[in-house]
């Protein structure tokens, strides 16, 4: 956990811990429309408490798919946030707006079309050459929700380094929001994705699972399905 | 152990224990006393497990599964009107295509890349986006045996016990013989697991396994997935369309499945997609919340596929067994019904009652342990919510991460990030603090009957994924999700390109609608129902769809405000 991260739950931490939230309801404004809503919402929750439909832009509900993207500007601050919609509790005065999800990246890549590991720098600044451009604008960082250093990640892949760079996105949603926070159109996330696949696909030879292919392959392994249920249970019981 | 004594004995007081009482009675203990953890399965499941409660229970009166018992949630849904008439289809634009995939998670997506790549023209439509699924949330893992000493006839073994013996014997055969290979290609399209300082796979175990065979990349194993697999899905020949949910099936004159009506969510135009073959990949019914559950489904999870495969004719399976993960958050509400993974227990995590007590093999298969937490609850050892604290109908019991921690300091962060975040948002510190679970609604154990390559009992009609049935009996394994998405995916994405129809669709209608209208009519059913759902009942989609702008040409933008 980075320091950074930490802060961003600070407003949440200041509330009593661990008591039970109060039951009382919070006045916001959602799109534009005024709402009140419990407080222990969520503001895509809030929003079809109140009786507005809300389909798209909503996803897993659980923080991982990226797609309720949303600004929000908090009653007692100036500074604009990117969140995502089904993370953030509703709060008295808040004012949140669903950003429309970004087009697709237009870079384009096969990892098969990477003939060696030595080619993969060469072919990383021909696919994305506009990462080495970075001028450290911070946009990107500012940008993400998940509070990535995500402008440190783009210099490690730059310099080569893909699983440095890989590790740094480990918590990435893909909501593209930094590529909306990148006036030099770098795709950061694809980058990092980029460098989280490549060294999958180069680097993942993991013995034991390739023993077990062989012993498949050969035909050594195999299933019968009939004497199933007298195996099975010696199975667990050598097990426990 | 010179903890303070522990009250194992206790009765439980008259009433409920409060969240506070019971988080300080936890607090003020350094050891926890197991209470007989050999208990009656059968028993237990009988008395506790949601599926045993007959009066959730209905039987078909329509369709295919005429007789069968199924869930009312489900048997509604099954039984209900087409969202469309043959009248909707005159203005409606056509598009043809070799392979029509329905659903965007790791299974359709599997399927879409096997088949863009053995030369198939594939569109690839998804309701929400591409990678909104069940999928990207899968933190657990993947089961495939490769540990040394481990086999697939252990797999399949356990697979088949853990289903109460009612897995299809050759689909589980064919799931755990391609378990590596499955790894093997997953890595090959770039996807990171948690290895060894020498490079091997990292393993765990899962309830019910014999073996530690689910291998992961920390507990975001699914996201991993999902978001390589959109990628490649991204970069190859698909044609991707989002915000397109099937609305019915297509069919031939000789009853083939000949591609899929779908509904634009920007402009809720309707589209025509011919196709030789189709591949269902919808996922699960989780956000109908069967019996008023919470759930860890995603958004859209709303058994699409499961009624255009039935009103096509496709059998059924298991319509009566559900998935509840024992440990969903039951605390904070807003985050009520999202997942903790069975990682955190595989790794030793004890579950602790409002008394301070084990009481369940916290790796017993999930139905077994989820009915166990139910029990505890339902017999006043729970830990309750009441109203005065705004937490009205709360009730769970605890995961023992602190213990966790203190057994093995650091591992939280390196191998349950996610957890720790989720903690974080609910102000909790899990290192130090207990989180509240109670089992969510998590898995359709049934579905569609399917072949060893995904096909249905339609011709030209595959379903893949959570979506099929067979696989996983009555019960599935944590891990054996994730490889029965790919696994099956990949099969049915090669099989139905090489096996298509080479000759064309002479007629393509809806008359199979007719049929079932006339059936449902027959039956004294009501109409006014329709289906498939699409979104669950609280996001109001019915208010977008049926507004005013429908059909006309002018943008209306879906209507969300």
């Amino acid at each position: 956990m980075s320091c950074d991260q930490k802060n961003i739950h600070t407003h949440v931490l200041e509330k009593k811990p661990y008591n039970a939230q109060s039951k009382s309801s919070v006045t916001l404004t959602i799109n534009a429309k005024t709402i009140t809503a419990p407080a222990n919402l969520s503001v895509i929750q809030a929003l079809w408490h109140a009786g507005y439909p809300r389909v798209k832009g909503v996803g897993c509900l659980d923080g991982v798919c990226g797609s309720c993207r949303v600004m929000v500007r908090r009653a007692d601050k100036s500074e604009l946030k990117m969140e995502l919609g089904c993370q953030l509790l509703v709060e008295e005065g808040m004012d949140v707006f669903f950003s429309v999800f970004e087009t697709p990246s237009g870079h384009s890549y096969k990892l098969s079309e990477i003939d060696t590991s030595w080619d993969v720098q060469a072919e990383f600044h021909r696919i994305f050459p506009e990462a080495e451009k970075c001028r450290h604008c911070n946009g990107c960082n500012k940008a993400c929700p998940k509070d990535i250093d995500v402008e440190g990640g783009i210099d490690l892949a730059v310099k080569g380094r893909f699983r440095e760079a890989g590790e740094k996105f480990v918590e990435c949603v893909m909501c593209n929001l930094c590529m909306t926070g990148c006036p030099e159109y770098i795709d950061p996330n694809h980058v990092g994705l980029f460098a989280r696949r490549v060294t999958g696909y180069f680097h993942t030879r993991p013995s034991n699972l390739i023993n077990q292919l062989e012993a498949i392959r050969t035909g050594e392994l195999s299933v019968i399905t009939q004497t199933v249920d007298t195996q099975s249970d010696k199975k667990v019981e050598g097990q426990s | 152990m010179s903890g303070k004594k522990v009250m194992s004995g206790k009765k439980a007081m008259s009433g409920s224990i409060s969240y506070q009482q019971a988080l300080d009675a936890y607090l003020n203990k350094t050891d926890f006393a197991a209470t007989d953890l050999n208990i009656d399965e059968t028993t237990l499941l009988d008395k506790f497990h949601p599926d045993h409660r007959q009066e959730t229970i209905t039987t078909l009166q329509v369709g295919p599964n005429k007789g069968d018992r199924c869930h009312k949630q489900v048997a509604k849904v099954l039984q209900a009107d087409s969202r469309i008439d043959a009248a909707d289809l005159a203005g409606a634009r056509i598009k043809e295509t070799d392979i029509l995939v329905i659903g965007g998670g790791g299974a359709g997506c599997a399927a879409a890349l096997m088949a863009a790549e053995s030369g198939a023209k594939v569109i690839l439509a998804t309701k929400l986006r591409l990678g909104d699924s069940n999928t990207v949330m899968a933190e657990g893992g993947i089961q495939a045996s490769i540990e040394k000493g481990d086999t697939p006839q252990s797999h399949y073994n356990d697979t088949y016990k853990a289903g109460h013996e009612k897995g299809v014997k050759d689909l589980i055969k064919q799931l755990v013989m391609d378990g590596p290979e499955t790894i093997r290609w997953l890595i090959q399209q770039g996807m990171q697991f948690d290895l060894n300082e020498f490079g091997d796979l990292l393993t765990r175990k899962a309830g019910g396994t014999s073996a530690n065979r689910v291998v992961y990349f920390r507990d975001y194993t699914g996201l991993e997935m999902m978001r390589v697999l959109r990628e490649a899905v991204g970069n190859s020949s698909v044609d991707v369309w989002d915000y397109s949910p099937a609305v019915e099936l297509l069919c031939n004159e000789s009853g083939h499945c000949a591609g899929a009506i779908l509904s634009s969510l920007q402009d809720c135009s309707y589209v025509q997609i011919k196709a030789r073959t189709v591949i269902i990949a919808t996922g699960g019914i989780g956000r109908v919340h069967l019996n008023q559950f919470p759930t860890s489904n995603h958004f859209g999870a709303t058994g699409d596929g499961l009624v255009l495969a039935y009103r096509l004719g496709a059998r059924l399976r298991d319509l009566d067994s559900f998935q509840y993960h024992p440990t969903g958050v039951a605390y904070p509400q807003h985050l009520s019904g999202t997942l903790i993974t069975e990682g955190v227990r595989s790794a030793g995590a004890y579950m602790i009652n409002a008394l301070g007590e084990r009481f369940v093999d916290e790796l017993k298969p999930r139905d077994i342990v989820a009915a166990a937490i139910i029990r505890e609850c339902k017999e006043g050892r729970g830990v309750v919510g009441n109203s005065s604290d705004g937490n009205d109908g709360m009730q769970g019991v605890w995961l023992d991460t602190p213990g966790l921690e203190a057994r093995n300091p650091g591992l939280l962060q390196k191998r349950f990030p996610k957890l720790v975040q989720l903690g974080l948002k609910s102000d909790i510190d899990i290192t130090k603090i207990p989180m509240l679970v109670y089992p969510t609604l998590h898995y359709q154990n049934g579905g569609v009957v399917i072949d060893e390559n995904g096909l249905s009992d339609i011709p030209g009609l595959y379903c893949v994924g959570e979506v099929s049935g067979g696989i996983h009996g009555r019960n599935r394994l944590m891990g054996n999700a994730l490889l029965d998405i790919i696994c099956f995916g990949r099969r049915a994405g090669l099989h139905a390109f090489k096996n298509r129809q080479t000759r064309g669709h002479k007629k393509i209608s809806i008359d199979h609608i007719s049929n079932l209208r006339r059936e449902l009519m027959q039956n004294e059913m009501p109409m006014e129902n329709k289906s498939p759902l699409l979104f669950p009942e609280y996001a109001r989609y019915d208010t977008i769809i049926n507004c005013e702008k429908r059909g006309s040409s002018s943008h209306c933008g879906g209507c969300d405000i």
